[in-house]
This record gives C-alpha cells, structure tokens and sequence, in this order.
C-alpha cells in the first residue's frame, strides 16, 4: 500500500493514500491532492492503478509532470519515485515508510530545481489580465489614451512650434531622425529622446545632452506629465496632453 | 560601427543548456531565447525561437517586400515592425511544435532580440531575459521582466517587499510557444557612439547585481572579454541557472586606412 507526499522544498504539505481508487492532483479544489500555486493547472495530472501498476499521467498541464527529472506523458510509479509538479515534490512512498534520513540527504539529482521558469496558469493569467485591464479603465491612464500628447515650443529654435507626439521614439536634435529638429550649426545629432511605453506613458531620456525637467536634469528616464517643462540643447518644450 | 561578443554556458547547478543566442550583425540583428520544459523541450523550443527569427529577418532584408507575420504597428519603424513580425512567427512556430509532440507540450521561450537601422535602435521582448544599456558610465535596463511579480509590482498589485518575499519567482505572464497569438513589447531608441549593449538571460541576472554587470562593460573594451568576464563572474557567484551573454558595441567609425584594417581584425 503507498501513499503520495506532497512537499514543497523541505516542508511536508500533505499526504494522501495511493489506494485502487484514481488520485488526481492540481490547483483545483476538487482534486484529491490540491496544489494551492499558480504554475500548476487547475487538473494537471492523475495518478492511478491498471494492472496492478500504480501510473501517472499528466492530464496536458501547462508546465509539465517530471518524474525523477524526466517530463513524462504517462509511466509508471514505483515506492522512492519523486514526481515534481511547478516547484512541488510528490514522493511515493509505501505506507509503512517514514521519511527516512538517507531519502532527506540525497535528493535526486535530475530533479528540477526549485527555481526553474515557470509559465503563469492560462485560467490565472487571464484573471490577471483581467484585472489589469479593469484596473487601467479606472485610472488615469485610460482617459491619457484619448488625449494627444504634445510638445509645444516656449524657447530655441526649431522647424515647428508644436510637435504631436504619434511614434513610439520622438527624437530631439539635427539629425534626419529627429522629430523636433533644432536649428543652429552646433545643434546635436540627438540631444535628447522622449519614448512612449505599452501602458501610454511618455518618458523622456538623455542621448547627447541631458534634459531637465522642471529645471531638474534627468539621472535616469523619467515620466512626463502634462504641463511639464524641458529644457536641452538650447531649447524649452512643454510637455501638454491635448483632446 | 558594431562590434560584438556573446558566451552561453550551462552554468554549475543546470545538466543542459536551454539558452540559445544568435547574431546577424551584417544586418544589425542580435537575438537571445532561454527555453522552458523539461527533457529537451527548451532547448528545443530556444532554437526555434532564434532561428526563427533570424530566418524571417534575412529574408526581409533579401525581399523587403515580405509580408509582415500580423498586423502592422503604428509609430515605430519598420525595422521595429519586422522584428515584432519575427517575434510572432517564432511564437507560432513553438506552439505548433509543441502541439504536435506531447512531450514538448506547454515548451516555451523567452525571448529578446535588438536590431540596430542608422542610429536607431529597436528592441523587442517577451518574457524575462533582458536588454540593457550603457551609456556615460550609467547602467539602463532598456525591457521590463514580463514575469508575474514584475508586473504586480508596475500595476500596484503588490509592494517591492512582498515581491521579493514571494515564493512566486520565475513565473511568467509571457513566453513564446505558450499561446496561439503572442505580442512581444516593442521599443525604440536612440544610438550614440560609445553606447554598449547587453542581452543576458536571467542566470546572470539571478547572480550578479547592476553595479557588477556596469563595472565589467565599463572596463572590458572587448565585447568578446566583456562576455566571457560576465558569464565567468556569474558562474563564480554561484552559476545557478544557464547563462547566455551577448554584448554590442556602437564604436566611431576610424577613417582611411585605419578602417581598413580595423574591418579586418572585426572579422576574425
């Protein structure tokens, strides 16, 4: 008679009879061995007896089902087998058995590692897509998202008085990239480089010069907000979200 | 000018290499994947992602008339668009290797990839290997980690403490292979000479911190030095994942004869 030992890391979680009847394991409550962690599929693999064989087989998990570090469709279980689903251990083990000492100082040595790269559950990263998106429609990004953001020229010398910012890349500076071109012999190639982010923000960072922002220079890129005001190379652009 | 060097390494703790990294740098393209599942799967699946993407970038280059892999993106270039074109073609391609064999099934990759036109640079990711850039001494990551505390972090869901307390590291909200349609996050920026390029996948970002990674490109000259330095400082630390490297370099273009011969060395 076995039984299935749920770990994660050293710690024993749980422990379920490997009976004739089938065992099934995953995120899901309805299972019989609940794993409670977002790299596990909510059914993810069953384990179960045919022909007096005790077998397991994952049930198209996202992350796979190992068993003694080989990813496995369906095989068979034997008692001191060490199955590893996302980053838990099920050890099968007979009835009798306790945890012995040699088992705890000699881990299997193919097993996966604790912090392998995992994909996210499709059911959880939806959710999670889910609430980003909600939470984004709520905030003040969505309605940033209707408006054009601008920049509009106080100071220096350049081919336009007002920019709209439509590309993902604005470049300030002379060169035939740039979208605010500045006039003058001395003028950079590329002064400075504004981008826009996939959540709509602007940030502006240095190329050739150092931008401030509000008289402040940049260490790093930093998020523009409307009204701000930024001075390089010789020239003053406001930063302005337009209807 | 572009000169690089890239290492890819299994690391100390890893029994293979999942990573895969790849170069064109007649046309400016540098490519890194770092695959996912067991057996051989993500190995499997990293290859495919760079292959996949240096083959569809050749070709474009050969027939730009080539049609994009999905809809065309407003405001980036179209360097920019063909590489997100590049990203969903190997996305695809992944996922219908994995949906013909089960034991790759649910394989998957990161990727990043940057493509240097004229003076701009694009850069596209999906998932947690990363791009960065120096410039005047000053460390840049130029990709956010698509990965599920990352995020939770950006959108306010958790705070920096619970994010490095979670016992949820590794665990990705984007990866190629994994769905049917993939939008890989694209970016551009501008190139200044003297700026250095890194691509790494997370082995050496798991060891070495931003001041170490800054320290070695500032002072190896060489990409090809710098590579081996970051690859053989993270297996140092611990090397506890595969490593791959890949180090871009935009130099000043000698002039005359010095040119000359400067193509030359940049051969070998």
């Amino acid at each position: 008679m076995r039984k299935l030992v749920l770990k994660f890391g050293d710690t024993v979680l749980q422990e379920v009879p490997a009976g004739p009847k089938e065992v099934s394991i995953g995120r899901s409550p309805n299972n019989g061995l609940v794993i409670d962690n977002p790299a596990v599929s909510h059914y993810h693999a069953r384990v179960f007896h045919e022909d007096g064989r005790m077998m397991i087989e994952d049930s198209g998990s996202m992350n796979g089902t190992f068993v003694n570090g080989q990813r496995v469709k369906i095989v068979t279980l034997a008692t001191g087998d060490s199955i590893a689903i996302g980053k838990h251990t099920i050890l099968v083990q007979e009835v009798l058995d306790q945890v012995s000492p040699s088992q705890e100082a000699e881990p299997k040595p193919a097993a996966p590692k604790i912090n392998e790269t995992v994909m996210l559950d499709t059911k959880e990263r939806r959710a999670f897509l889910e609430k980003v998106a909600a939470v984004g429609e709520a905030s003040q990004v969505a309605p940033e998202r209707l408006k054009v953001a601008t920049l509009v020229v106080h100071k220096g010398k350049t081919d336009r008085n007002e920019y709209a910012l439509t590309d993902k890349l604005t470049v300030i500076g002379k060169s035939a990239m740039a979208t605010v071109k500045l006039k003058g012999w001395f003028a950079p190639k590329a002064a400075a480089q504004i981008n826009r982010r996939e959540d709509h923000s602007y940030y502006i960072g240095a190329a050739d010069r150092v931008p401030s922002v509000n008289g402040e220079p940049i260490a790093r890129p930093v998020k523009l907000s409307s009204r701000d005001i930024i001075a390089v190379a010789g020239v003053e652009l406001e930063f302005l979200y337009r209807d | 000018m572009i000169k690089f060097g890239a290492r890819t390494d299994t690391g100390r703790v890893r029994e293979n290499n999942e990573d895969c990294y790849g170069a064109v740098p007649e046309i400016g393209l540098f490519v890194l994947s770092d695959g996912m599942g067991g057996m051989a799967s993500g190995e499997i699946a990293s290859r495919l992602a760079v292959e996949t993407i240096l083959a569809h970038c050749r070709e474009a280059q050969a027939n730009p008339s080539l049609p994009l892999v999905g809809e065309r993106i407003e405001g980036i270039s179209d360097a920019s668009n063909r590489l997100a074109s590049a990203i969903r073609l190997a996305n695809q391609v992944i996922f219908q290797a994995a949906q013909k064999n089960p034991l790759q099934q649910g394989m998957g990759a990161t990727v990043v990839a940057i493509r240097f036109t004229d003076q701009r640079l694009s850069v596209a990711h999906a998932g947690d290997s990363r791009a960065y850039r120096l410039r005047a001494g000053a460390l840049q990551q130029l990709t956010e980690d698509h990965s599920f505390i990352a995020e939770s972090v950006r959108r306010g869901f958790m705070t920096q403490a619970e994010a490095g307390a979670s016992k949820l590291q590794n665990v990705l909200l984007r990866a190629l292979g994994v769905d049917s349609e993939l939008e890989a996050e694209v970016a551009e920026d501008v190139v200044m000479e003297g700026d250095t390029f890194l691509l790494c996948s997370d082995g050496l970002t798991h060891e070495l911190s931003d001041s170490q990674i800054s320290a070695v490109l500032q002072h190896a000259h060489d990409p090809r030095k710098a590579a081996g330095s970051l690859v053989d400082m993270a297996n140092r630390a611990g090397g506890g994942d595969n490593i791959t490297v890949v180090v871009v370099r935009e130099v000043a273009k000698p002039s005359g004869a010095l040119a000359w011969a400067g193509r030359l060395i940049g051969r070998s």
